[in-house]
Formats: structure tokens, sequence, C-alpha cells
């Protein structure tokens, strides 16, 4: 397989504030690529870069063989762009939408109208649909900016937080076709906050104040910063100072409304007794496995202790 | 650059413009109603036809000879009786309380100097408002010779040798102040309307955010400039032809010139101030910042410095020099060209050559301002 993006120290300056630091990483033909990280660590700005929307500051980035600061308008041919806020017109219906954004990629009108009825479809909408984009519901709405994203066949598409606020049902569906975007050979390239979306891609890279800290495959990440085994403690009067203090246990994080408690020789039976030993009622020790959430945890906390 | 393909996307964005338009009636309605409004109210408030004054007369002769001086003097419609008064100490207490703006005094012994061939009356004006004075004075003036005239006749029959300078109007036959005003009030108000009509455009793809998604398309900044200016020149054409309809049947101003050189002139004026707009648009980046920049630019110079008020010819000269890069004040001396005195269209080249430099040198400051990248 051959990298379709490769960035090579990657850097973004807004003033004196630094979006993106240094980053280097590349992205196989086909792959679906999640970028991890909190809001404002640089998530958006470098896929606004990758997609020749903004100039870099510093180092390289090419896409499908277009370098993006020389190139852009090359770029602009091979990749499809969905941003984080709803981009299309909301007075226009879906096919209207399309139509227009066919022809803004120099599809001629037949043509474009026939493709935007088989994306339509593809995503779940149809072409009759009466509705403007502005009364549809959000994800149905972001379905559309998919479809109008792909409009040209691009090789690579940048989806920036493509499920935000979209109810769980909805963020399936678009994942669902994600994934038959990714078998047919487009490579995805996905931003989300949400750490179980970040476990249907192949590869996720994290990134931390405009710097990537890890990256490496779901199973690969948990691997290398969650090691030993874990252990998701409930109850009330949790004591974490003193937990972290005991034998054998390597991290204490909060996790939903308990605790996840590391360490490489524990119990669930050693760590429940001492739990309540330190004033913990109503305990509960379960051994459970780490999810991308304690992989970010683990990193964010290193980063900026470091 | 394939030109097939550049007028596919210049088309695309028109078509998109155009559907903006038709769900938008709020905007319709106020692209077709306030050139309607703005004519109509200007047309009537704007006039500089003076008559109707209010007048008073201080009669302290009171003799056959001043009663009919005063009636000859009240009889037009420039002058109206308001009040009778015992003196003219009176008439000033009225033009400070604002009931008068013209005091007539006729002395005692005025018909009797008459008869001696020295009748003397006095005219008081208020002359804070100097349109009314200046127009009262020339009046008065008038008055006067043509009242001597018929005097003359009245002692020395036909035998007097008299000069009379007959003065004859044309192409305003009845001195109509309105004729002359609303080919200036259409270019003030068309330049209003398509500077704000565009100014808006860019803008809004701006707040929307879908410049952002515009940008992630291969669509040149020249495209999108022309994609934006095609069907708003749709609109300001409708907008122009409502406008000219209605001075014609409302205000009676005639169209005595081509109709293809009306509309020549106005295709250039319009994509002038069409592309003065879309400028605006480009720099501004939010709706409020461009509807204020576009009123500021379009009508301060629409109205002060295009004719249609001042005369040009009597502004310092840097200001004259000026006036050449309004595209009102073009509009403005090609209209009373063409509608009212049907003047030979070589007269209108300059106005022209000016109109398309203008938008010209707008287009390419659009499209060259407009980024291409968001940072």
């Amino acid at each position: 397989m051959s990298a379709i993006i490769e960035v090579v120290g990657l850097e973004k300056r807004f003033g004196t504030f630094q979006a993106v630091r240094g980053v280097s990483f590349q992205v196989d033909r086909g792959e679906i690529f999640g970028y991890l990280g909190a809001n404002g660590a640089g998530k958006s700005t470098t896929i606004r870069i990758l997609c020749g929307l903004m100039t870099p500051s510093g180092g390289t980035a090419s896409v499908a063989g277009h370098d993006v600061a020389s190139d852009p308008e090359g770029v602009r041919f091979s990749v499809g762009y969905m941003s984080q806020r709803f981009s299309l017109y909301p007075d226009l219906t879906a096919m209207e939408n399309l139509d227009f954004f066919g022809g803004a990629y120099r599809l001629a009108r037949r043509a474009r109208l026939r493709r935007a009825e088989a994306l339509l479809g593809d995503v779940g909408l149809s072409a009759d649909d009466p509705r403007t984009a502005g009364a549809m519901p959000g994800g149905v709405r972001q379905r559309l900016a998919l479809a109008a994203a792909l409009l040209h066949g691009p090789q690579v598409v940048f989806l920036d937080e493509p499920t935000a606020g979209v109810d769980p049902e909805a963020r399936r569906t678009f994942w669902r076709i994600i994934r038959k975007l990714s078998d047919s050979g487009t490579t995805v390239f996905v931003t989300t906050h949400y750490m179980d979306e970040a476990e249907y891609c192949h590869r996720v890279g994290l990134m931390v104040d405009g710097a990537l800290v890890a990256l490496d495959t779901p199973s690969g990440l948990k691997r290398a910063h969650v090691p030993g085994r874990l252990f998701a403690v409930r109850g009330t009067g949790l004591d974490v100072a003193r937990l972290r203090e005991l034998a054998g246990v390597t991290h204490v994080e909060p996790f939903g409304a308990g605790l996840h408690v590391r360490g490489d020789l524990l119990t669930a039976e050693v760590l429940s007794e001492a739990v309540r030993a330190h004033g913990g009622q109503g305990v509960l020790v379960e051994e459970s496995a780490p999810t991308l959430e304690d992989v970010f945890l683990a990193v964010a906390a290193r980063s900026s202790a470091g | 650059m394939n030109p097939r393909r550049f007028v596919v996307r210049v088309f695309a964005m028109a078509r998109k413009e155009w559907m903006h338009l038709g769900r938008d009636r709020a905007t319709v309605l106020f692209a077709l109603g306030m050139p309607v409004i703005l004519l109509v109210l200007f047309g009537y408030a704007v006039s500089f036809d003076i008559d109707h004054i209010p007048t008073v007369l201080v009669d302290e002769d009171w003799t056959p000879e001043s009663r009919s001086l005063a009636s000859h003097f009240s009889s037009g419609a420039t002058f109206e009786l308001v009040a009778t008064v015992g003196s003219a100490r009176e008439v000033e207490r009225l033009f400070r309380e604002g009931h008068a703006k013209v005091g007539l005094v006729i002395p005692k012994g005025y018909g009797r100097e008459l008869a001696r061939g020295n009748g003397r009356v006095q005219l008081l004006v208020d002359a804070s408002d100097n349109m009314t004075a200046s127009s009262v004075l020339s009046y008065a003036s008038r008055f006067n010779v043509w009242k001597n005239h018929e005097l003359l006749r009245v002692h020395f029959g036909n035998r007097a040798d008299l000069i009379e300078v007959r003065g004859r109007a044309l192409y305003n036959p009845a001195i109509r102040s309105v004729v002359f005003l609303v080919p200036g009030l259409i270019a003030m108000i068309q330049s209003m309307m398509a500077v704000i009509l565009t100014a808006l455009t860019v803008a809004r793809e701006w707040e929307r955010g879908s410049m952002e998604q515009l940008f992630a398309t291969p669509v040149g900044r020249l495209e999108i400039v022309l994609g934006k200016l095609l069907p708003y020149f749709g609109v300001a054409m409708a907008q122009l032809l409502l406008v000219l309809a209605l001075a014609t049947w409302v205000f009676g101003v005639p169209i005595r010139g081509s109709m293809v050189a009306l509309l020549g002139i106005s295709t250039l004026f319009l994509l002038a101030t069409l592309s003065q707009g879309l400028f605006i648009s480009v720099m501004a980046r939010n709706q409020m910042v461009a509807t204020q920049a576009a009123a500021v630019s379009s009508m301060l110079p629409s109205m002060l410095l295009s004719g249609f008020v001042l005369p040009i010819e009597n502004m310092p000269r840097p200001l004259q020099i000026m006036t050449n890069i309004v595209p009102a004040r073009h509009f403005v001396h090609a209209l009373r060209a063409i509608m009212l005195r049907d003047a030979d269209l070589s007269v209108l080249g300059r106005d022209a050559f000016a109109l398309v430099v203008f938008a010209l040198v707008m287009l390419v400051l659009a499209t060259r301002r407009f980024p291409r990248r968001l940072a």
C-alpha cells in the first residue's frame, strides 16, 4: 500500500498561538484514519491545511501527490471536505445543494444531476425530498453534507467532526457509510471526540495541544499506553489519593461515575478490599477491557505532566 | 482555463444565487418595493417649484389703486394671502412666528403718487429661507416689469417703444423641477439599491460558513464574482425599469431619446454599481459592516457629487475632478441627455467610457481581494 497523505513536520501559527506543532504522519490509500483530540487541539486546523484551505507555517504536506502549499488547486480536485459547521445552503433542497456544488467541481449539468441522485441514494436520502437543508434533522443534514463532499469522486474525504451533536442511531448510520466508502477504496480522514467512534478507525492519531502524541491501531494504542490489568471501580467515598499509594497500582483515573485503576499485579479481590479499607462504600470492582478513552486519558495526563 | 468549464461554473453559481433570491421573499420585496417608495417619496418631497407662499398684506392706502395692485399680486398660485394686518411691524411678528414669508406693504398715498408716475410699494421677504427669498424677488421684479408695461400701454397706447424679452423654456416648457430632478433621483436610488444588493451576498457566505465549503471546491474567484453579479444584474434591471415606468407615468417625465441607448447606458451603470457592491462585500466579511459601507459609499456620492441637485460646474475644481469616479454622475448626465433632450449619442461616449472603466476596476479589485484560503 502506498501513502496517499504524507505530512512532515507540519506547523501552523496564528500570530503567537501555535495551533499545530511539528506533526508528521502518513495515511494509506483506503484507510480510515481517525484524528482524536480535545476541542482546540489542532484537529480542524490540520484538516484545513490538508484540504488546501490554509497555508502551513512550516513543514510539508501532500495529498494524492499534490503539495498543499504549492498546488492547492490540485488538492481540491482530489479531496472532499466536510467542515465541522454545516456549511451547505440552508435555504436550498438536497438536490439543489448538490447541483450547485457539482457545478463548482466543473461537472456538466446532466452528469452532476445523475451523480447527485446516485449519491443521495447511497447516503439514504431521496432526490425528491422537498425539504430545504435547514429544515432537515442534524443526522440527515450531515449525510447530505457527506454526499456533497463526494460529488466529484475524491480519492480522500476529510470529515471534521461529522457526527458532533447527532443522535447515536444516526451516528451508527453515518459510520456504516464511512466503512462502505473505505471498502470501495476511498481514504477517509475523520476527526472526532467520541472515543467509541475512534474504535472503528484503522489507525488513530492522538492530538494534544497541537502535537501528535500517539499514533497506532486502536489495539496497538491500548497495548502501548494502557499496560497491565484495568479495573473499573464503582462506589461512594472513593479516595483517589490513597488508592494511588496502594502497592501494585500504577494509575488511577476518574472514569464516568467511578474510577479506572490500573496495575500489573492487581487482582479484583485485593483491590476491592483495599478500597473498602480506605472508606469506600458499596464498592464494586470489575476487570474491564481498556478503551481508547483510557488511552486518551493516559496520554493526555503524560503530555500535560511533561 | 477551459472556457466551457468556466461558463459551467459561472452559471452554476448564478443559478444558486437566483434560487437564494427565489426563497428570500423579504429581499425581493425590499428590492422591488424600496425603489418605488424612494422615488415617490423623493419625487414629491424634493421640489424646487415654489408656490403658495404665505403672504401678508399691509394696505395703508386703501384706495381702488392699492386694492387693484394687491389683488393682482396675489392672483397667481405663487402667493397666498394669509392675513391682512395694520403695519409693517406686525408683518415682522408673523415672519418670526413662521406664519408668513412675504409681506406686501402699500404705503399711504400710493394711489396719489401713482397718478404722478411715482407709485412705490415695499416687499418684505423672510430671507432666512434663501431659496424662497430669491424666487420671490425674481417674481417681484417680473411683476414690476409686467405691471409697468401695462401702465405704459394705458398711457401711451401702442406708440410706446417697449422692449419685451420673451423666454421660451425648451425640453421642460413648464419649468417643473421634477422633470430635472427625477432622472437624478433614479440615478441616486439605483446607486444605493445596486450597491446594497450585492454588498450582502459575499458577506452572507462568510457568515453562514458556506464560504469554507466553497473554498474547498476548485471554483475560481472570478467565477464566484461573475456568478454573483449575473442574477443581481437581473434584479437591478427590473428595479430600474420599474422606476423608469413610474417616472413617466406618475411624474410625467418624458423619455424623448432612444430606448436602446437608455438601456445600454443603464446596463453599464448597473454593472459599475453592482461591482462596487461586490467589492465591498469581499472586503467586509460580515453583513452589518457591508450594509453600512454600501450605504455610505453609494448614497453620499450619488447625492452630493452626481449633479443630481448640486451643479457640478459650481464645485471647486478638485471636487469636480472627483465626480468623475462617481458612477451616478455619469448616469445622471446620460439620463438627462437621453430622456429630456434626445441628445446625440456622441455626448454619451464619455459617460459610457467612465462607467466601463469603473466597473472593470471594481471587478478586478473584487476578484483580486477575494481570498482563496481561510488563513
